[in-house]
């Protein structure tokens, strides 16, 4: 610690070291400027909103519809779709998920476990956009072979592929967390007589718990965060329906379908996209920090990590 | 309970464990594969004729800008802030908080980082909907990711190196060039491809400030009006019209060569530190 924070200055000041100083802060000033801007202009455009329309309706109203004639200026239909799209999602994929991790770590060999890291590893590079195809043109028809109810666009449809694409999220740092539990706390409960399947059961998953949890919630964010996938599969209804086999409409994918019409800046619709993007930033910031902070708690009694 | 009894049980978990397990990734597997089938067997159909005078170059070139202008302007950026912090900065509440927001402005999704853009770079700073104000955007969106992993990777440093080359006389920057730096490279080139090719297939940042679906010449500089991939194939998706499904399944497979491009682009460094494959 001492070593970067006694005086703040270089053990031995050479011109060079200064220059390098000063690049590193400047790139430092650089990152800090670009946040600022991305909070600022966020900020500018929703007190701007707000001054059109008040607070109270952008809470209460019961319809997100900024165009009609009689116009509704209701976040929570939006807030019901995303809540839908993520939650949903993560129910179909998280046993999966979860199981996955546990074999990788406990049971898969060598050769299994290095095929599974690659499919898993190529899950989770395959761009959204890809996967917005896959859901439109592949899961959508496939699906409406089972339920011939099932509209061209749904939400049953958008969830198995977002959570598709949350997948390696929670597999990767489940795998994490379940890795650092001490290996030698396990032989110790093996030893005292516990089967390894107890040992896993009842010693190393709750002891992992945190980090699974973490990873849990940090795959919701970017389900939360999720636009392509929605906007292709899900539509664009107005109207708030729970059926899956319905459409759906998000923070994201109203946000998506605003703006691809030419949005004329001071219009309402211009602004309420900066509003519905200041409250899907908060949102994320939050469950972000959330996820972190469980995923960096790792197992009772873990050593802290001294560095940040 | 009597041993032997104690003993089935425990193995019929096991098996029942096991059995689920191999479940979960056939189901993972089967996924990966169902999308690769997908893809290729669209991509193989014939577009009709109205389709086929639709070229992906200047989507190609325009992804390739994209990428181009994002790593010059991220990577420096990204990985310096995380160098100083790391390595140089003291650790105040400054530090605290802005290492922080940082952090996670890496979970911000993109949508936001493009209203933002469409914001600061498309109006407020009057670049249009150009290669240039995309680049800028997704610069923005990359800056958080590339600095999470390099702080990462510069934290799993031994301390014990700093000290023992700073005791040999080394000042700070020949500590940090020499000996940090050199053992966390492996990871920050890691962090940063992965950064780099997460942001060229995005496409919900570019649509919002307002990537062209169509476009007749390729882009050659970047104040030439934006496109790339992912917006090209989101625009053939949701265009609902016969052989343009192919069209976007031979977008997707030309997307996903291009991003493994982008992630062999740092085999040099690889190389020289003796890493295997990313």
């Amino acid at each position: 610690m001492a070593f970067r924070s006694s005086t703040g200055a270089p053990a031995r000041a050479h011109s060079g070291d200064r220059l390098v100083h000063g690049l590193l802060l400047g790139c430092t000033a650089l990152a800090a400027a670009s946040a600022a801007a991305v909070v600022g202009a966020l900020g500018l455009e929703t007190v701007r909103f707000f001054a059109d329309v008040p607070l109270s309706r952008f809470l209460a109203d019961l319809a997100w519809t900024p165009l009609a004639e009689e116009p509704g200026f209701g976040i929570l239909p939006l807030v019901a779709g995303t809540v839908q799209i993520a939650a949903g999602a993560t129910v179909l994929v998280l046993p999966v998920a979860i199981m996955l991790a546990v074999f990788l770590e406990f049971y898969a060999g060598k050769r299994t476990a290095s095929v599974m890291n690659a499919t898993v590893a190529a899950l989770g590079s395959v761009p959204a956009v890809v996967y917005g195809y896959f859901a439109l043109n592949f899961v959508t028809p496939a699906l409406k072979r089972v339920w011939p109810g099932l509209e061209a666009f749904n939400g049953i449809s958008a969830c198995l592929v977002v959570g598709l694409m949350i997948l390696p999220t929670i597999v990767v740092l489940s795998r994490e967390a379940l890795a650092a539990v001490p290996r030698s706390v396990l032989r110790q409960a093996v030893a005292l007589g516990a089967t390894r399947e107890r040992a896993l059961l009842r010693l190393a998953l709750p002891a992992a718990g945190p980090g699974v949890l973490g990873s849990v919630v940090l795959a919701m964010t970017r389900a939360v965060g999720e636009t392509m996938i929605v906007t292709l599969a899900a539509g664009n209804p107005t109207g708030v329906s729970w059926n899956p086999l319905e459409g759906v409409r998000t923070l994201t994918s109203f946000i998506a379908q605003a703006s691809m019409g030419d949005l004329a800046p001071g219009g309402i619709e211009y602004g309420a996209c900066f509003a519905v993007a200041a409250v899907l930033f908060l949102l994320t910031c939050g469950m972000h920090a959330l996820g972190r902070a469980l995923v960096a708690r790792g197992y009772p009694g873990a050593p802290r990590g001294n560095r940040s | 309970m009597s041993a032997p009894a104690a003993g089935r049980q425990a193995h019929r978990v096991r098996r029942w464990l096991r059995a689920l397990g191999v479940v979960a990734a056939g189901i993972t597997l089967a996924a990966l594969c169902m999308l690769a089938v997908v893809l290729l067997f669209n991509a193989a159909g014939r577009p009709d004729a109205s389709a086929v005078r639709s070229g992906l170059g200047s989507a190609v070139a325009g992804t390739l800008w994209l990428a181009l202008l994002t790593s010059v302007i991220a990577v420096p950026v990204g990985v310096g802030t995380a160098v100083y912090l790391e390595e140089y900065a003291p650790r105040t509440r400054a530090w605290r908080f802005l290492a922080s927001v940082l952090t996670n402005l890496g979970g911000v999704p993109s949508v936001v980082y493009g209203i933002a853009g469409l914001a600061l770079f498309v109006r407020g700073m009057g670049l249009g909907p150009s290669i240039l104000a995309g680049g800028l955007t997704l610069a923005v969106l990359t800056v958080p990711r590339v600095f999470t992993s390099s702080r990462r990777a510069l934290a799993s440093v031994p301390e014990s190196l700093r000290w023992n080359a700073l005791a040999l006389g080394a000042t700070r920057w020949q500590v940090v060039r020499d000996q940090v730096l050199r053992a966390a490279a492996p990871d920050i080139v890691k962090g940063c491809s992965a950064a780099l090719v997460r942001a060229a297939g995005a496409a919900a940042p570019l649509l919002i400030i307002g990537a062209a679906s169509f476009t007749t010449f390729a882009p050659v500089s970047p104040s030439d009006p934006l496109t790339g991939l992912p917006t090209q194939i989101f625009a053939w998706t949701a265009r609902p019209r016969a052989g343009f499904p192919a069209l976007a399944a031979g977008a997707s497979v030309t997307l996903l060569f291009v991003m493994a491009l982008i992630r062999l682009v740092p085999w040099d460094l690889r190389r020289r530190h003796g890493e295997a494959r990313g």
